[in-house]
């Protein structure tokens, strides 16, 4: 730190060196791209760029940052640059770069020399064991750049002279599995610019705490960007897949579409919708012109409603005479730590417990009352958490001034703490039921039966209630009768391999229906986030 | 909140006899017909649930008397009818969860029963389930080991854990330190909605592009590998860690973060000597729940895998996937019969175990820290 009190307290402008590792991080950031183009074959690494194998130039453009972080080291340890480097890179980089380089060294010494796993452990260790030197020893600005730039320059070398390139390929030890140019190249590629890349917005820093700080915020921020583009590419993809099967058919015209005829007292009128999407509308028949999914979607449907009328009275319930009615002591946190824990429960525990314990009392085959239950089981717990949170977040003064009124208990919960509590159970069921709707594994078990189902296998629940003279009186065969459901669909799909089966175009219903599924979920998702800030931005105004 | 009323356990006949007084008490003030309704509803809500439990098509009679009992109650004592029927509704809410948990032990026992081993003269029922190798429930010799599920589901969650732990911490990190505001508000809903993209989804496109691509990349015999299949579960116990660590991090109060700032450090000094030391034990057990999620992840592993119980050669052979405890339950629970069907069982009582231990873990040493923090529980 004794250098920081010898330098400026405010840094000059930037200057040239510090343009050059400006560069040398966009170097970096280029090549990652590359090497990401690479791995997902947009660009292929065998393909020649101006004359040059695609290797070769990713090989040369990693030695120049290589060069440049070792050089940008060199000079700020001669004094040429004006940096505030510490005493050490610290323990932390010289245990991730001793490791780096044990690798590198075992691998080199083992496979490249071919002497062995001792030789190779033996130069693993060594070069390891220099790292962690080279790390720990000298001042920070060659610490933290001389190993990286070094292991840049080695990968860069290597993909230059072409000992990694075309028609190179290495099988390790015994583990079935050949690496191939298409897969090692752009991995050591990425690696390598990560680390130069980190190495690089340190110097420019000027090493140091603000060196430190721009060189991890580099990491950090990369990893939010990455989290990010997964999601939308991700969703991306789905989309761009889904959509030609979903929207086949799909015309917008006055009276195009299906019929709905409402009648009450007398009285019937018939609506002709002007849209016509018979993806959603049809089910799957040899005779359709365009296959769909409405028996999943119906049933999707119908299972969310009847787990939702299952768990959501009973878990508020449970969680208003755990905030309001209980003493709040080791019970209540017995219960608190067992709801939680069942919540994390494998969802296949669940789908387990239903098939051995609600089949046979509900006719002994699938049923969508018996999925029904098992998606409430496992919702139950998380309105349970999820209302009780609400339910203790709403403050004291409140009961305290209602019960100050004179007014019972119970009138106190029904006109004031639900009310307060409301927004918070809402968002929590919203987004309990987005991750139920999309659940297989416990539908698998109890629920689902069929591959493609036609049309008219649709459930109509409301249809089917039935009375009967004897017990259990009320009957109801739609809700003791398998059905479909968009996860499950998905499922059968795979397991019915996407080839042998009498759709027309199997692959775009595949992905038409992952696509509805999900549109389905994640709009439940967004529905919940929605209403959360919502109801946030309501209680700060 | 109250505080803790702990009963000492030598005055507990007093406790006891304090409360059988107010129970009387109770009685004798409250109106014959409430009581009248409360207790023909708790009877009815016990008959229901013995003829649930026996399988008895009269269920529904109990049940209509519980019913007619609640609906009397609630237009002529709504407020005990509603203290009565949340307790009704805590102590059914328990009872499910705890019928849950009591079934699929019982439904274990008879494969722990046949796999149990004298060890020093004790039976130790269930031992052969992790000693032998050989899972083979249909053909001699008979052997219904869970060690090969156990080792795919160990491989896999390491795997998933290396993705989820480092990326979650610095995404949580992100999130509740160094995002702008503007920047935070887009990140965390596109993380939760990560969580929200089912895993049939990643199973989906893992079998249809990621298991094809990688069988030909890596010149692998057949498809499936603990790899990749460890890589997407990791990406899907990403959001999990990520808004546990994000909380915890988050309860780290704002001054302890201010005096720092305030000596001149920079940001990233703040994180690393004052938020994340303080946040450590929450931040760890974030990474602990991700791991309950990798360990439950049941249909990417079904799909993607092999399903076919064995062990890799050699043992950390990452590319070759056979099958996990969920899978391998995903996969048979149809055609499983007898002890088979027992074993299964046995992998969900495996599973259940773990994955409780993680949690109940996760939340002690998450209180412990908000109590070292000086905060609310």
């Amino acid at each position: 730190m004794s250098r920081v009190t010898e330098s400026a307290l405010i840094r000059e402008e930037t200057s040239t060196l510090e343009a050059i590792a400006g560069v040398a991080i966009g170097l970096c950031a280029l090549l990652f791209a590359l090497a990401m183009a690479a791995l997902f074959e947009v660009v292929t690494v065998t393909d020649s760029v101006a004359g040059l194998p695609m290797s070769n130039v990713l090989g040369g453009l990693l030695a120049v940052v290589g060069v440049v972080v070792v050089g940008f080291g060199a000079a700020s340890y001669r004094g040429l640059v004006p940096t505030e480097p510490r005493a050490s890179a610290g323990a932390v980089a010289a245990t991730a770069f001793s490791a780096i380089w044990f690798v590198v060294g075992g691998l080199v010494a083992s496979q490249t020399l071919g002497v062995g796993l001792a030789g190779g452990l033996l130069g693993g260790g060594l070069l390891g064991g220099i790292a962690f030197a080279v790390t720990a020893i000298p001042r920070e600005d060659v610490g933290s750049t001389l190993p990286a730039g070094a292991l840049a320059l080695l990968a860069g070398g290597a993909l230059l002279t072409g000992v990694i390139g075309p028609g190179w390929s290495w099988t390790p030890f015994d583990l079935n599995a050949t690496f191939f140019p298409p897969i090692v190249v752009p991995a050591v590629v990425m690696f390598c610019s990560l680390l130069g890349g980190w190495a690089a917005a340190k110097a420019y820093g000027g090493f140091g705490a603000r060196g430190r700080h721009l060189g991890a915020y580099l990491l950090v921020y990369l990893n939010a960007l990455a989290i990010v583009a997964v999601l939308v590419g991700l969703v991306a993809f789905v989309v761009f897949k889904g959509a030609p099967g979903v929207f086949e058919g799909v015309t917008v015209a006055a009276g195009a579409g299906p019929s709905t005829t409402v009648s009450a007292f007398g009285f019937s009128h018939t609506v002709v919708w002007p849209v016509s999407w018979p993806f959603l509308t049809n089910g799957a028949a040899l005779m359709n012109d365009v296959d769909g999914v409405l028996p999943a979607i119906v049933g999707t449907v119908w299972l969310v409603v009847g787990s939702v009328l299952f768990a959501v009275p009973l878990g508020v319930g449970a969680a208003v005479f755990l905030s309001e009615y209980a003493e709040q002591g080791r019970f209540t946190q017995v219960v608190e730590i067992a709801t939680n824990g069942l919540w994390s429960t494998p969802s296949i525990v669940f789908g387990l417990f239903g098939y051995a314990f609600l089949l046979p009392r509900f006719g002994g085959e699938k049923s969508l009352l018996s999925g029904m239950l098992t998606l409430g089981f496992m919702l139950l717990p998380l309105v349970v958490i999820t209302s009780r949170e609400a339910m203790l977040s709403v403050p004291d003064e409140y009961r305290d001034a209602s019960a100050a009124l004179g007014v019972s208990k119970w009138q106190t919960i029904r006109s004031v703490v639900l009310p307060a509590a409301l927004p918070g159970v809402v968002t929590g069921v919203i987004l309990g039921v987005g991750r139920i709707a999309g659940e297989t594994a416990p539908i698998l078990l109890t629920m689902a039966g069929g591959t493609f189902v036609p049309g008219s296998q649709t459930v109509d629940v409301i249809g089917g209630f039935q009375f009967t003279a004897s017990p259990p009186f009320v009957a109801n065969p739609a809700l003791l009768e398998a059905t479909s459901a968009l996860p499950y669909q998905v499922y059968a799909l795979v397991t019915a391999g996407v080839g042998g089966s009498q759709l027309n175009d199997p692959e775009a219903f595949a992905w038409g229906t992952t696509l509805v599924l999900l549109a389905v979920v994640l709009s439940f998702y967004a529905v919940g986030i929605v209403t959360r800030y919502y109801f946030r931005r309501k209680l700060h105004q | 909140m109250s505080s803790v009323t702990d009963a000492d356990p030598a005055d507990w006949r007093a406790t006891a006899r304090r409360r059988l007084t107010r129970a009387r008490d109770f009685v004798d003030e409250t109106d014959r017909s409430a009581l009248a309704a409360v207790s023909i509803g708790s009877l009815a809500l016990l008959a229901t649930l013995v003829g649930f439990l026996t399988m008895s098509p009269l269920t529904v009679v109990p049940f209509a008397a519980f019913v007619v009992a609640v609906g009397y109650g609630w237009l002529r004592h709504q407020a005990l009818t509603a203290h009565a029927v949340t307790l009704a509704m805590t102590a059914s809410t328990i009872l499910i969860l705890g019928l849950i948990t009591v079934y699929i032990f019982l439904e274990a026992w008879p494969v722990f029963e046949y796999a149990s081993v004298e060890v020093l003269g004790v039976s130790v029922p269930g031992l052969r389930l992790f000693t032998e190798t050989l899972w083979s429930p249909v053909s001699e010799p008979i052997g219904y080991s869970l060690v090969p599920m156990i080792h795919g589901t160990v491989m896999v969650t390491v795997i998933a854990t290396a993705v989820a732990g480092p990326l979650g911490v610095a995404a949580a990190l992100f999130v509740s330190e160094i995002a702008p505001p503007t920047v935070r508000e887009l990140v965390k809903p596109g993380i939760e909605i990560l969580a929200g993209i089912p895993s049939i989804v990643y199973g989906f496109i893992g079998f249809t592009i990621i298991s094809p691509w990688a069988s030909d990349q890596f010149a692998l015999n057949g498809q499936g590998t603990y790899l990749f299949v460890g890589m997407v579960v990791g990406l899907m116990a990403l959001p999990t860690v990520v808004s546990v660590a994000e909380d915890a991090l988050n309860s780290v109060p704002e001054s302890m973060k201010s005096g720092s700032l305030a000596l001149g450090t920079t940001d990233w000094q703040t994180m690393t000597t004052i938020t994340f030391p303080a946040a450590f034990s929450g931040v760890s057990a974030a990474v602990l729940l991700g791991v309950g999620r990798a360990i439950g992840e049941t249909m990417a592993a079904t799909v993607m895998l092999r399903n076919s119980p064995a062990l890799p050669e050699p043992l950390y052979n990452a590319f070759y996937g056979y099958e996990t405890l969920t899978s391998l339950i995903a996969a048979r629970y149809g055609t499983a019969h007898g002890l088979q069907f027992n074993a299964l069982f046995a992998a969900g009582v495996v599973l259940f175990v773990t994955v409780l231990f993680l949690s109940v873990g996760s939340q002690l040493v998450e209180k412990r820290m908000r109590r070292e923090l000086g905060g609310e529980e």
